[in-house]
């Protein structure tokens, strides 16, 4: 199976551990790209070579796959992607996304149709959610590109001394 | 080391699960309450099941009992309590419960409630979940509410029950107004962990 593909003016492949981490980085190190998950930013680039490696035992095991999205022609990566919690059992997963400010719902137009049917038709699975910290951006998004929205979860972590509900937004491959 | 504990409750009791259980744990599988549920077909996988509640009670992953209804040691089992996807740095769990039908609401909720009490007291569980899957009985919905569970998402389609059929799933959170505990330095609070014969109250273990 090949787990790399386009989508429009844009390439998603999956990370190479040892030359994609400055590119992580510089997608990471940016409070209001993350701040949805929520996780804190990256602040030295190590951690960029830890979470490419993180990305790589996941996936080897399945557990999860990240895909980078990067320009076709100036291959600048504008976003990670990525789907994590994978349930072969139940056929679901938690979608993930760390955009740049340059991600906009016509970029993700273009995008999202070739991940979702990537997800859908090629790994056959049946419900993608994403669980976010309510976010303006993000939950609009989400519905402009044909989530429904199913409900909060209270307290569903610890973050800086708060607990985070997580807003649940799905999209079945009936839908 | 013991894990899980023997709780009363109002009619009844929940108990850990030991290896003379596996004829009414099967007999309890053969009438599953969730739509789609494998029923198994022999005792080996219940006896695996009680090593397995153990395991998870050690490594505080979960937790299971085994409900008996009755009174002065004479018990009948109506069904098991069980707690999963534990998470213990977010104080969080999902409980579920496996009644056989005769297991009525009233004894449900108060066996649920005592586990639920025993995990806030003594693991500081704060952040209680049950998912209500479509085709389980409607009552099990009142009884959480009484409980005190509320209501949170409608998940889609997220339990599959057959090769291409689905079920939604409403989850129910029940969030505990305790405080939380206060992190300290190992030993500086004598944390009992999971070993049930110390508590913080009495260091040396000692009734």
């Amino acid at each position: 199976m090949n787990w790399n593909f386009n989508a429009g003016n844009f390439s998603l492949r999956l990370p190479v551990s040892d030359q994609d981490g400055d590119a992580l980085y510089a997608l990471m190190n940016d409070q209001a790209v993350v701040d949805h998950i929520p996780r804190q930013a990256m602040t030295v680039s190590a951690q960029a070579l830890d979470e490419l490696r993180r990305m790589a035992m996941r996936f080897e095991t399945r557990e999860a796959a990240f895909w980078l999205v990067e320009g076709m022609y100036d291959k600048q990566v504008i976003a990670r992607i990525g789907i994590h919690h994978i349930n072969w059992m139940q056929l679901s997963a938690q979608l993930q996304w760390e955009l740049s400010a340059a991600v906009d719902l016509a970029v993700m137009q273009e995008i999202l149709p070739q991940v979702l049917q990537f997800i859908f038709e090629e790994l056959k699975l049946h419900r993608i959610e994403m669980r976010l910290c309510a976010s303006e951006r993000h939950e609009q998004l989400l519905q402009q590109l044909g989530f429904v929205r199913e409900g909060v979860l209270p307290a569903q972590q610890e973050y800086e001394g708060d607990n985070v509900d997580l807003v649940v937004y799905s999209r079945l491959s009936s839908d | 080391m013991k894990f899980t504990p023997e709780l009363s409750f109002a009619g009844g009791r929940v108990r850990p699960l030991t290896y003379d259980d596996a004829d009414v744990l099967l007999a309890i599988y053969q009438q599953p309450e969730i739509p789609g549920q494998r029923v198994p077909d022999n005792k080996d996988q219940m006896t695996r099941m009680v090593d397995y509640s153990v395991q998870m009670a050690a490594t505080q992953r979960g937790m299971i009992w085994l409900l008996e209804v009755g009174a002065d040691d004479v018990y009948e089992v109506q069904g098991m309590v069980s707690a999963y996807d534990w998470q213990p740095s977010n104080l969080r769990v999902m409980m579920r419960v496996d009644g056989l039908p005769v297991l009525s609401d009233e004894h449900r909720a108060a066996a649920l409630q005592t586990c639920m009490d025993f995990m806030a007291q003594k693991y500081h569980l704060r952040n209680f979940a049950y998912q209500w899957i479509a085709g389980q009985k409607d009552s099990i919905k009142s009884v959480l509410e009484t409980v005190g569970f509320t209501a949170a998402a409608r998940l889609r389609d997220g339990w599959r029950m057959g090769d291409s059929e689905f079920a939604d799933v409403i989850q129910y959170h029940l969030l505990r107004a305790e405080a939380k505990p206060v992190p300290g330095r190992l030993g500086e609070q004598d944390n009992p962990g999971q070993n049930l014969e110390k508590s913080f109250s009495n260091k040396d273990g000692e009734a």
